[in-house]
């Protein structure tokens, strides 16, 4: 899991049929200073996770295809949770 | 997922069975630097070409060459397939649109 920074969402109608419906958001890894670290993920979000909120993210294949309840799924990535504060 | 953009194809002619008639693209990975910081559709052009290596992307959703696409990659790039399939990376999503707007 990564804590990163939602900095943008994307389009796409074509898609693999069991991310039909899911917001796609992009996530940035960021560091313990809040700067960006890493490659940008692009993440299903079931939380409605605000532009620059910071987010967990799960790289869990598995969680993610029980959540898009699609055995079949190439899901990856996806929103566990929302950022209130980090000591 | 992460996003690409599509700069060729392949065509295997022997490859191992489950993967007869496949389609495949090579994808030049988006960095960071790469995302357009600002809305904008489709295609980012040619300055989109990362210096990172390209991959050779699964494609089923019928990419082609500038195209923006969303590829997985891991172990959950074969879990589309039935049968046990040696696939690294699979095209998820043929991008529309791109939202971008970093915070620095």
């Amino acid at each position: 899991m990564l804590v990163a920074r939602v900095e943008g969402n994307v389009v796409a109608t074509r898609k693999h049929p069991s991310l039909e419906g899911w917001r796609l958001v992009i996530c940035q890894p960021i560091n313990q200073t809040g700067a960006a670290e890493g490659v940008p993920q692009v993440a299903i979000d079931a939380y409605g996770a605000g532009m620059h909120q910071r987010v967990v993210i799960s790289s869990d294949g598995s969680a993610a295809r029980k959540t898009v309840g699609d055995e079949k799924s190439p899901a990856r990535w996806m929103v566990v949770g929302i950022v209130d504060e980090k000591q | 997922m992460r996003l690409g953009t599509v700069i060729g194809r392949v065509t295997l002619s022997q490859t191992v069975p489950a993967l007869v008639g496949a389609r495949w693209l090579i994808v030049s990975p988006f960095t960071r630097e790469h995302f357009p910081g600002g809305t904008q559709s489709g295609t980012p052009g040619p300055a989109a070409l990362t210096k990172e290596p390209s991959l050779i992307v699964y494609d089923d959703l019928g990419g082609t060459t500038g195209q923006t696409i969303g590829f997985v990659e891991g172990r959950e790039a074969a879990a589309p397939f039935e049968a046990p399939t040696p696939v690294d990376a699979i095209n998820a999503a043929l991008v529309d649109e791109i939202f971008h707007s970093p915070l620095q």
